[in-house]
C-alpha cells in the first residue's frame, strides 16, 4: 500500500538516521548547542529551587482556565520570538542576495542561504506566526477572560481544555524539533499544490508541516468548542447575550468560525496525506487528481481563519477603548452586528486568494464583490471605536496606545485589502510583497491589540500592573520598526517585487530592502526593551499593586473579581444587572464585594492525562514524520487507551466548603483594601472590602427577593 | 463625577448576588458541546463528499475503472439494513435506559454492537474485493475520493463500535450514574449521525455512482 | 471616454507617486506598475487609480477624524467636552453604516467592469485597441522546473527564457507546465495568470512601446524559482519576422523526445536564452496530454533537501552570467 520513498528507511528508525541532524550547518549547530545548553539550565535550576512539585501540581496537571490560558500566552510568546528570528533571516537574506554580483556565503550562491533552507525559513515563518504565535495568544487571552466577563468559575469542559493546550504544545514541539532533526517544508504556510507531492518533495519537510498544521487544527477545534459552550451554558444569572461584554462576543463569533472552518483544514491536510503516504491522487496534476481543489479547501479554510485570528483582537480593542476613554463603548448592538457580519462574509470570499487562476469573469467578479463586502463592517467598526473617543476623557497609557496604533493600522491594511480585493488590480500584485505588506498589517493589527491586551489585563490576572514607561518604550519601538518594515515593502509592491525570492535579481531594489533590515534591527531593539519591561515590572511589582479595578475605570465583569484572580473566580456568582455591570455598580455605588453569603464551591481536579496524551501526540506527530511505523502505532493505542481509562475515573471534582470559600475571600479583601487605601483618591475610594465587620451580610439575603430588572418601576 | 447624573436605585430592590444556587445542568453541557462536535464533523464529511463531486467525473478515473463498474448498490442497501437495524437497536436501548433497565440496555447494546459489526465486515469485504480486482485508491483521483470518502465514514462507524464496547463494560459497572448516562446519550447522537451519513454516502456514492 | 481614461490615469499616477518619490528619489521607471506599456497593464493601472482614490479619501478623511478627537479629547488639557454616558446615535449610525455601502457598491462596478475588461482569456481591452486585420501572433508558453519555454507554432520555433514579441500586434498565450504551478508575470505588460501542470490557461497581452521588460515567475516553484526569469524583447515587426528566420536556421530542434531531456529539473542560474528549430507540430498539447496521463520530472533529493552542493556544482557550470 505504501509509496516508494527516494532513501533509506529501516524498521527501527523509519527514515531518520544520524546524517539528518544538520551538524554541519554552520547556523543550526550552535543554535542547537544553545538550546541544549539553555535546557539543561533550566531544569537543573528547577531541580535545585525544588520546584518539581510546584510545577507538576500548579501548571502542568492544571485545569484551572487563567493558568491554562497563561501557559497558551507563554507559547505564544515563546514561538513569536521563534517566527521574529526567522523574519530577521528572511530579510538579511533578501538584502544580501541582490543582483549576480551578490557574493555568497556558507554554501549559498547570493547570500548565507541556500534556496531549500530560505524556503523553510518563510514557510516556517509563517506557519508559526499564524498558527503557533498569534493564534495561541488569542486563545490564551479568551482562555482567562472569557469564563471572567461572563460571571463562570471555569470552562465547561475544563478537562478539554488542558487538551486543547497541550496538544498545541505538542504542534510547538514539533515545529522546534524539525528545526534540528531533518528539514521543514519549503511550500509555504499555506501548502503549494503540487509542491508537497512526493515527486516535487521527497524528504521529511512537508510531512512536519501537515502534522504540525493537524495538530494545531485539533487542539482549535477543542478549544473552539469548550468557548461556545461555555459562553452558552455557563452565562451568570442576568448576563442575557445583550449584555455580555463585547469581547466575549468577538470570542463567539471567532469560535464559530473556528469550528465550522478548521474542518476544511483537516480535510485538505489529511488528504495530502493520503497523497504522500498511500499514493492517492488527490491534488496531483495527472491520473484525475485536481491541484485546484487543494488550493480552494485549504482557503475556505485559509481566510474564515485569518477573521477567526482578527476578531478576539477587535473585541480587544473594543474593551480597552472605552476604559480609557472613560465611556461607554459606542454603537454596542451595532458592533456585535459588525462582528458577525464580518464572520458570515468571511465564509464566501475565499477566492479572493486566487483570483489569478483562470476562472471566469463571472465568477471573479462574484468573489470580489463578496470580498469588499467585508470591508463594510470592517469599516463601522473602525467609525465606532472613532466615536467611543468622541465626547470622552482619552488617557493614553500604554494599553490605549497599542489600540490606537492597531485602529490606524486596520486603516492601511484594509485601504490595501480593498485594492486587493479588485481582480483588475489584484492581477498586479498578487503574490508580490504588497500583499506580504497587506496583511502583515493586519497580522500587527492583531498583534498591537494583544499587547494592548496583554498590558490591559496583566494587573487582573498577577496583581501589579507593567511599568509604564518601559511599555511605551516598546511601543513606540515597535512601530518606529513596522514603518521602517512595511512602507518600503509596500514600496516594492508597486515596484513589481514578489514574495518568496530567495535570490533578488533586480539591483533597483537595494536601497528599500536596506532599509528594512534597519527595521528589523529596530523590531530587536523593542523585543529587548519587552524583556526589560517584564524585568523591570517584575523586579518592583510591589510597588505597582492594583487592587480589583486596576484602571479605575474598567466597565465590565472581569473587574469585580480580585487581582490576582483566585482559582475559583467567583466565590459567589454575581447576579448581573446591566450591560457593562461593574460600571454600572459603580455608578450606583453597589461596589460592596462581599458577596451577601457564601456556599460551597465544586471545582475540577488536577489530571496529568491531558499532558500525557499532549506527549504521546507529539510522538505519533513525529513517528508518521518519519514514518517510524512502531511508534505511530504504539502512540496510537496508548492514547486511545489513555482517553478509555479516563472514562472509567468519576472522581474528577472536588468540593471547597462556604466557610473556606470565605476565609480565602476575607485573605483577598484585606489585600485589596490594604492595596487600595493609600490610592484611594484615585479611584475614590468608591469599592468597599470587608471590614471584618459582617453586620452587612444579612442585607443582600433579605433583598434577593426575586427583582431581577433595575430598569424596572421601583427605580 | 459624571457629567450626567444618573438616577438613584433603590439598593433593596436590586439584587446583586446570584441565589439560585444553580448547578450547570451537566448532561445538557454535555450535549451542547456534543452538538458542535458533531458541526465540524459534519463540515468533514461536507468537504469530503465536495472532493467527491469534484473528483468524480469522467475524466478523474484517468481511463481506468469507474464506478459504473463496480458499485453494487444491492450489496450497499445490505450494508443499510445492518446499520440501520443497528440504530433501531440502540433505539431500544434508550428506551430500556428510560425505564432503568440494565439488562435492557446490555442487550440493546450487543445488537446494535453486533449490527454495527456486520456493517463493517460487510465494508472489509467489499473493499478487499475492490482491491484484488485492481480497483485501488492509486489508481486515479476519482477512486482515491471514492475509498477515502466511503472508509472515513467506515472509521467512524468503527469509533462508535469501540464506544459501545466501552459502554457495555461501564454500563455493567457502574450502573447509571451522571457520567454513563451522558455518555450514552451523546453516543446516541453520535451513532444516528453516523446513520445520517450514511445515507448520503448511498445516495451520492452508490446509487449516483451507477450513473458515472 | 478612452482618453480622458488615459489622460486620467496618467495625472493621477503621479500624484500617487508623490510620497514614494519622496521617500527614496527614484524615477518612475523603477516603478514597474506604474510605468505600463501596453493596455493591459495600463488597465490595470487605471482600476488601481480609482480605487485608491475613493479608498484614500474615506481612510484620510477618517485618520484625521481619529487624530482630531484624540487631540481635542485628551484627559490631560482636552477642549472637548466630557459626555460619559453618550453611546450612541442614530444619525451617526446611519453616517457610518452608509459611507463605507456606498463606498463599497461603488468599487463593485468597477470591480467587475475591470474584471470583464481584463478578463485573461478574453480580454476586452485588447479587442479595443486591435485594428480588424489585425494578425494577432500565438504563442504557447510551458513552465519546466525551472525555466520558461516559449513556442511559437506558427514558425516552428522555439525560445528559453527569452519572449520575443512585435509591437503593436496582440499576442494571445497558452500556458501549461511540465512540473508545478507558476505565474507568468511581465508587470510592465500583463498582470498575472497561473501556469498550471494538466492544465491549461490563457493569457494575451498588447505592448505599444519597442523596448525590453522584465518577465518573471510571480508563484514559487521550488529551489530554482528566483532563476526563473524571462526577458521580454518588444521588436518591431520587420525585426520580429528576422528574429523567427533567424531562429529558424538554428541546429537544435525541439521533438517530443528532446522536450523530455529539456523539462529535466535544472536550475537556469545563468539565465542564457536557447532557441530551438524544428518544433514538433503539438508539441504543448502532447505535453499537456502526457502530464495529464501522470508523466512527471520528480525532484532528486539533492534538489529538495541540502542544495548547497548543487548550487556550488551549477555556479562552477556557469561561469558567464547576462545581467539585468
Ligand atoms: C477589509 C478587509 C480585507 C480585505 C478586503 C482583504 C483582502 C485580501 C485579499 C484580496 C487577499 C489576497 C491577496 C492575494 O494573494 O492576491 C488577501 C490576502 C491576505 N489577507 Fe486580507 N483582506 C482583508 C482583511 C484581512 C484581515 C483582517 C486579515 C487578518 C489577519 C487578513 C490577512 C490576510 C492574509 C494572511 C493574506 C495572504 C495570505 C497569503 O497569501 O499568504 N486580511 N487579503
Ligand atoms: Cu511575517
Ligand atoms: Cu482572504
Amino acid at each position: 500500500m505504501l509509496v516508494d520513498l527516494q532513501g533509506p528507511w529501516s524498521p527501527l528508525l523509519g527514515r531518520l538516521a544520524l546524517s539528518q541532524i544538520p551538524y554541519e550547518n554552520h547556523i543550526l549547530a550552535p543554535l542547537f548547542v544553545v538550546v541544549v545548553i539553555l535546557g539543561l539550565a533550566i531544569i537543573a535550576a528547577i531541580s535545585y529551587f525544588g520546584k518539581w512539585g510546584y510545577l507538576w501540581r500548579e501548571w502542568l496537571t492544571t485545569v484551572d482556565h487563567k493558568k491554562i490560558g497563561i501557559m497558551y500566552i507563554l507559547i505564544g510568546l515563546v514561538m513569536l520570538f521563534r517566527g521574529f528570528m526567522d523574519a530577521l533571516m528572511i530579510r538579511t537574506q533578501q538584502a544580501m542576495a541582490v543582483g549576480p554580483d551578490a557574493p555568497g556565503y556558507l554554501g549559498a550562491l547570493h547570500g548565507y542561504l541556500a534556496p531549500y533552507h530560505f524556503g523553510q525559513i518563510y514557510s516556517a515563518h509563517g506557519v508559526i506566526m499564524i498558527l503557533l504565535a498569534a493564534t495561541p495568544l488569542l486563545v490564551g487571552i479568551m482562555n482567562v477572560i472569557v469564563p471572567l466577563q461572563i460571571g463562570a468559575r471555569d470552562m465547561a469542559y475544563p478537562y478539554l481544555n488542558a487538551l486543547g493546550l497541550w496538544v498545541t504544545a505538542a504542534a510547538a514541539a514539533l515545529v522546534m524539533v524539525s528545526l534540528f532533526v531533518g528539514d521543514f517544508s519549503h511550500n509555504g504556510w499555506f501548502g503549494i499544490a503540487p509542491i508537497f507531492e512526493l515527486s516535487y518533495s521527497p524528504g521529511v519537510g512537508v510531512d512536519y508541516w501537515m502534522w504540525v498544521m493537524q495538530l494545531t487544527a485539533l487542539g482549535s477545534t477543542l478549544g473552539s468548542i469548550n468557548i461556545l459552550a461555555t459562553v452558552v451554558k455557563m452565562r451568570a444569572p442576568g448576563m442575557t447575550w445583550l449584555r455580555l461584554p463585547i469581547f466575549t462576543w468577538a470570542a463567539v463569533a471567532s469560535n464559530i468560525i473556528a469550528l465550522t472552518s478548521f474542518p476544511a483544514l483537516t480535510v485538505a491536510l489529511a488528504l495530502i496525506g493520503f497523497d504522500r503516504y498511500l499514493g492517492t491522487h488527490f491534488f496531483t496534476a495527472g491520473l484525475g487528481g485536481n491541484l485546484m481543489l487543494y488550493t480552494n479547501l485549504f482557503w475556505i479554510w485559509g481566510h474564515p481563519e485569518v477573521y477567526f485570528v482578527i476578531l478576539p483582537a477587535f473585541g480587544m480593542i473594543s474593551e480597552i477603548i472605552p476604559t480609557f476613554s472613560e465611556k461607554p463603548l459606542f454603537g454596542y448592538v451595532t458592533m456585535v452586528l459588525a462582528t458577525f457580519g464580518i464572520a458570515g462574509a468571511s465564509w464566501a470570499v475565499w477566492l479572493h486568494h486566487f483570483f489569478t487562476m483562470g476562472a471566469g469573469p463571472a465568477v471573479n467578479s462574484f468573489f470580489s464583490v463578496a470580498t469588499m463586502l467585508v470591508g463594510i463592517p470592517t469599516g463601522v467598526k473602525v467609525f465606532n471605536w472613532a466615536f467611543t473617543m468622541y465626547r470622552g476623557r482619552l488617557r493614553f497609557e500604554t494599553a490605549m496606545l497599542w489600540a490606537v496604533g492597531a485602529v490606524f493600522l486596520l486603516l492601511l491594511g484594509g485601504l490595501t485589502g480593498m485594492m486587493l480585493a479588485i481582480p483588475a488590480i489584484n492581477y498586479m500584485v498578487h503574490n508580490s510583497v504588497f500583499v506580504i505588506a497587506h496583511f502583515h498589517q493586519m497580522l500587527l493589527v492583531i498583534v498591537y491589540a494583544i499587547f494592548g491586551a496583554v498590558t490591559y489585563w496583566w494587573p487582573k490576572v498577577f496583581g501589579f500592573k507593567l511599568n509604564e514607561a518601559w511599555g511605551k518604550a516598546v511601543f513606540w519601538l515597535f512601530t518606529a520598526g513596522s514603518v521602517l518594515v512595511f512602507v518600503p515593502m509596500f514600496t516594492l509592491g508597486f515596484m513589481g517585487m514578489t514574495r518568496r525570492l530567495d535570490y533578488v535579481f533586480n539591483t533597483q531594489w537595494q536601497p528599500l530592502l536596506d532599509i528594512q533590515v534597519l527595521g528589523i534591527a529596530v523590531y530587536s531593539l523593542s523585543v529587548l526593551a519587552f524583556v526589560g519591561m517584564l524585568y523591570v515590572s517584575i523586579r518592583d511589582h510591589a510597588k505597582n499593586q492594583v487592587s480589583v479595578d486596576a484602571w479605575g475605570t474598567a466597565r465590565s465583569l472581569e473587574w469585580m473579581t480580585p487581582s490576582p484572580v483566585p482559582f475559583y473566580n467567583f466565590a459567589v456568582v454575581p447576579h448581573i444587572n446591566a450591560r457593562d455591570e461593574w460600571a454600572w455598580r459603580k455608578e450606583h455605588g453597589f461596589t460592596d464585594l462581599r458577596p451577601d453569603h457564601y456556599e460551597d464551591i465544586h471545582m475540577p481536579k488536577n489530571t496529568g492525562i491531558p499532558l500525557i496524551l499532549g506527549a504521546l501526540m507529539f510522538l505519533l506527530g513525529f513517528g508518521l514524520t518519519w514514518r517510524i511505523w512502531w511508534l505511530c502505532a504504539l502512540s496510537l493505542a496508548l492514547i486511545i487507551a489513555l482517553v478509555i481509562i479516563r472514562s472509567f475515573d468519576s472522581d474528577t471534582g472536588y468540593t471547597i466548603p462556604a466557610d473556606e470559600v470565605e476565609r480565602m475571600e476575607r485573605g483577598h479583601h484585606e489585600r485589596a483594601r490594604a492595596v487600595d487605601l493609600p490610592a484611594a483618591g484615585v479611584l475614590g475610594g468608591a469599592i468597599a472590602y470587608g471590614q471584618a465587620d459582617p453586620a452587612v451580610k444579612g442585607q443582600g439575603a433579605a433583598l434577593g427577593g426575586g427583582m431581577t430588572s433595575p430598569e424596572g418601576s421601583r427605580v | 463625577m459624571s457629567s450626567s447624573t444618573s438616577k438613584a436605585i433603590d439598593p433593596s430592590s436590586v439584587e446583586l448576588w446570584d441565589h439560585s444556587h444553580h448547578h450547570h445542568d451537566v448532561l445538557s453541557t454535555r450535549t451542547f458541546g456534543f452538538w458542535l462536535y458533531m458541526l465540524s464533523d459534519a463540515m468533514i464529511f461536507a468537504l469530503l463528499f465536495a472532493a467527491w463531486g469534484v473528483l468524480s467525473y469522467s475524466h478523474s478515473f484517468a481511463g481506468g475503472p469507474i464506478p459504473a463498474d463496480f458499485v453494487k448498490p444491492g450489496y450497499a442497501f445490505l450494508q443499510t439494513l445492518a446499520l440501520f437495524g443497528s440504530v433501531l437497536a440502540y433505539g431500544f436501548t434508550m428506551v430500556a435506559l428510560k425505564n432503568g433497565n440494565k439488562a435492557g440496555v446490555i442487550s440493546g447494546l450487543w445488537g446494535a454492537l453486533i449490527l454495527g459489526a456486520a456493517f463493517l465486515a460487510l465494508d472489509i469485504n467489499d473493499v478487499v474485493h475492490l482491491l484484488d480486482a485492481g480497483i485501488t485508491p492509486q489508481r486515479s483521483g476519482g477512486l482515491s475520493a471514492f475509498f477515502i470518502l466511503t472508509q472515513t465514514h467506515a472509521l467512524h462507524i468503527l469509533f462508535g463500535l469501540l464506544w459501545m464496547l466501552v459502554m457495555l463494560v461501564q454500563v455493567s459497572r457502574f450502573g447509571f450514574t451522571t457520567e454513563v448516562v451522558g455518555r450514552m446519550l451523546t453516543l446516541r447522537l453520535f451513532w444516528h449521525f453516523q446513520a445520517v451519513i450514511w445515507v448520503f454516502v448511498f445516495v451520492f456514492v452508490y446509487l449516483r455512482g451507477m450513473l458515472i | 471616454m478612452d482618453m480622458w481614461r488615459k489622460k486620467l490615469a496618467h495625472w493621477v499616477r503621479y500624484l500617487a507617486l508623490a510620497p514614494v518619490l519622496l521617500l527614496n528619489g527614484c524615477s518612475t521607471s523603477h516603478f514597474w506598475l506604474f510605468d505600463p506599456k501596453g493596455p493591459m497593464a495600463n488597465a490595470d493601472l487605471y482600476y488601481m487609480v480609482i480605487d485608491v482614490a475613493v479608498m484614500l479619501t474615506i481612510v484620510g478623511i477618517t485618520t484625521l477624524m481619529i487624530i482630531w478627537f484624540l487631540w481635542r479629547y485628551r484627559k490631560s488639557r482636552g477642549k472637548g467636552t466630557y459626555d460619559p454616558k453618550w453611546s450612541h446615535s442614530n444619525a451617526i449610525e446611519v453616517v457610518v453604516w452608509g459611507i463605507p455601502i456606498i463606498a463599497v457598491a461603488f468599487l463593485s462596478y468597477y470591480a467587475i467592469e475591470g474584471t470583464y475588461a481584463l478578463n485573461p482569456y478574453d480580454p476586452t481591452v485588447i479587442k479595443e485597441h486591435t485594428v480588424a486585420g489585425d494578425d494577432p501572433l500565438e504563442v504557447d508558453v510551458i513552465t519546466t522546473d525551472w525555466r520558461w519555454l516559449f513556442i511559437y507554432p506558427k514558425y516552428h520555433i522555439a525560445s528559453v527564457n527569452e519572449l520575443v514579441v512585435p509591437a503593436h500586434t496582440p499576442v494571445y498565450f497558452r500556458l501549461t507546465s511540465s512540473s508545478v504551478v507558476n505565474d507568468f508575470f511581465i508587470p510592465q505588460l500583463v498582470g498575472m495568470i497561473d501556469v498550471m501542470p494538466g492544465m491549461r490557461t490563457k493569457s494575451a497581452l498588447l505592448a505599444n512601446h519597442v523596448g525590453e521588460y522584465q518577465g518573471f515567475s510571480a508563484d514559487y516553484s521550488g529551489a530554482g524559482f528566483s532563476w526563473m526569469q524571462f526577458r521580454t524583447k518588444v521588436v518591431s515587426a520587420e525585426q520580429f519576422q528576422q528574429w523567427t528566420q533567424q531562429i529558424q536556421a538554428s541546429p537544435r530542434q525541439l521533438s517530443y523526445a528532446a522536450f523530455n531531456e529539456f523539462a529535466k529539473p535544472y536550475i537556469d542560474v545563468s539565465g542564457k536564452p536557447e532557441y530551438f528549430s524544428g518544433v514538433q507540430d503539438g508539441l504543448f498539447d502532447h505535453v499537456l496530454g502526457e502530464v495529464m496521463n501522470g508523466k512527471v520530472w520528480p525532484l532528486p533529493m539533492a534538489m529538495t533537501e541540502n542544495m548547497v552542493d548543487y548550487m556550488k556544482e551549477q555556479n562552477a557550470r556557469t561561469s558567464t552570467r547576462t545581467s539585468n
